[in-house]
């Protein structure tokens, strides 16, 4: 128990330090809640043009995409891109500065990363809310939704975590990474983020269930928009099976690349 | 005489925007692995659109009087003006930071123009990629040579037209310190707005993208004449592109006059 607490209190100060290196200059952030909220309202613009005459489209009405988009985006947006930073600290040799300390290098990023996202979710959510209820209603959500939303959430944040962790990990191998990451965020995108899978054609989406892209932004935005119990769970545990999957691949990279990690002194 | 000095002037900076160009693109091919990333990693990144409109349409049809091929026109139209924007001038969204550091120095102390100089002395390397693009595009719809020729000149009238907004935006920092969040913003808005339908937005607001966010002269009456050649048209955009980079170069001289020293010693990159 006192070791749970230990590492309990090892992680949440993690977490504090970023929460609070990113509150220190809250101008920096501005930008990227503008740039969220103009993405909102351009989308919402787009379902209003693209419903004209029409109420449904594969069993989504205007309302459902309209926020279908806000909630992916803010998973996108609030649990942010950690490649960069990721990269950086083990192109730099930063990563060997850690290797000395009393905690994991993983778990440290985590406990980082999901602490930011966990702060940076409430202006995302509060200005995409507003966008979102002027253009498009508010958001039919049950009180039954709320637990099953936030633990999708919360993978879908994790998994997004881990999935750029092994992308930035190839840093250990190649100097240059950034195409990985370029490839990673723009199928990411086009499946599941910009519109619901069940706009792809159907061998596509179904295709797409087999990947990890669909459970980062299509599972927590499907379960805002459309809450049918049974599925909600099952691609819940479709989001755990590639957290745990991911996270152990992560776990392999990370011992392998570190065997490469050169460490000078001074 | 006055006319000589000017056909002078004119063919010095010709030789001065060569030769920073050539230095720019040395700099750039130095590290050509990087250099070939970022292009085609920029030109991914375009593509993945294509995907979202194609699926989109396929289920919707036109969408605020556009289809499939006009949408693609726009992003083609707006990454490759966006693109030479910043691969001619790409210091242009790095001008806050030159006047907030101290940095404009190195350039006040050249015979040059401060602002040519500055915006000249560097190249964005993934925008090599978002100008290759539009091209790319443009090849995919198959156009005859008189739309290819008209494409390239609105090519650099909206490039004319970003490096003016974002001149403007950067100049603001001459006036207001840190201009950071609004230079952020204003890219964002110019480059959303250029890059979707101009009917999926309500009317009221329409007379922003021919004023604040100029949009229009970048895409959309360039759409216009494309769908519908009209010289008148053409000439609008092309005198407008103009009207903003001289506004931007007004803007940016009236500030310059609040510039103060940061009594750095640097050189220029």
């Amino acid at each position: 128990m006192n070791w749970l607490t230990a590492k309990r209190r090892k992680y949440g100060s993690s977490a504090e330090v970023a929460i609070r290196n990113r509150w220190a200059y809250p101008g920096d952030f501005l930008g990227l809640v503008i740039t969220y909220g103009l993405f909102v309202f351009v989308f919402s613009r787009i379902w209003i043009a693209a419903y004209s005459g029409r109420a449904e489209i594969v069993g989504y009405d205007r309302s459902m995409a309209t926020w279908y988009f806000i909630v992916a985006e803010l998973v996108v947006f609030s649990s942010g891109n950690h490649f960069w930073s990721f990269a950086r600290e083990i192109r730099d040799g930063q990563v060997a500065y850690s290797l000395g300390r009393p905690y994991g290098f993983l778990a440290y990023q985590y406990a980082q990363k999901m602490g930011l996202a966990l702060t940076q979710w409430v202006p995302f959510a509060a200005i995409g809310g507003l966008i979102g209820t002027a253009m498009a209603g508010p958001l039919r959500f049950s009180a039954a939704q709320l637990p099953v939303f936030v633990l999708s959430f919360l993978l879908a944040a994790s998994l997004q975590y881990l999935i750029q962790a092994c992308l930035a990990m190839t840093a250990f191998w190649l100097e240059e990474n950034s195409a990985f990451y370029w490839i990673y965020s723009k199928i990411s995108l086009v499946l599941g983020t910009l519109m619901p899978l069940e706009f792809l054609p159907l061998p596509l989406m179904r295709a797409t269930l087999f990947t990890p892209f669909p459970y980062v932004t299509y599972v927590p935005a499907r379960i805002a928009v459309a809450w049918e119990p049974g599925r909600a769970w099952a691609l819940v545990g479709g989001q755990v099976a590639w957290t745990v999957a991911v996270g152990l691949l992560a776990a392999a990279i990370f011992s392998r690349g570190v065997r490469k990690t050169t460490i000078h002194g001074g | 005489m006055k006319r000589e000095n000017a056909q002078a002037l004119l063919r010095a900076y010709a030789r001065f925007f060569a030769a920073s160009f050539r230095a720019n693109l040395r700099s750039a091919m130095e590290y050509r692995t990087n250099f070939l990333i970022q292009v085609f990693g920029m030109m991914i990144n375009n593509a993945a659109f294509v995907v979202f409109w194609s699926f989109l349409f396929a289920k919707t049809g036109a969408l605020g009087g556009y289809r499939f091929q006009d949408v693609m026109f726009l992003w083609a139209l707006s990454s490759s003006a966006f693109g030479l924007s910043n691969v001619l001038f790409g210091n242009a969204r790095q001008l806050s930071e030159l006047v907030r550091q101290g940095d404009l120095d190195v350039y006040l102390l050249q015979p040059k123009d401060v602002l040519v100089n500055a915006l000249t002395s560097k190249t964005i390397v993934s925008a090599w990629g978002d100008f290759a693009y539009g091209f790319v595009v443009l090849a995919f719809l198959g156009f005859d040579p008189p739309h290819w020729i008209m494409f390239a000149l609105f090519v650099v009238s909206g490039a004319l037209v970003f490096t003016g907004v974002f001149v403007i935006s950067e100049s603001l920092s001459f006036f207001l310190g840190s201009s950071a969040g609004i230079t952020g913003a204003a890219t964002e808005f110019i480059l959303s707005f250029s890059l979707y339908p101009e009917g999926i937005f309500p009317s009221g607001m329409r007379w922003v993208f021919y004023s604040l966010v100029p949009s229009g002269f970048i895409v959309f009456l360039p759409l216009r004449v494309f769908r519908s050649w009209s010289p008148g048209l053409a000439a609008l955009v092309l005198a407008v592109s103009l009207a903003y980079a001289f506004l931007a170069a007004g803007i940016f001289r009236a500030g310059l006059k609040r510039y103060e020293s940061g009594n750095r010693i640097g050189a220029r990159d």
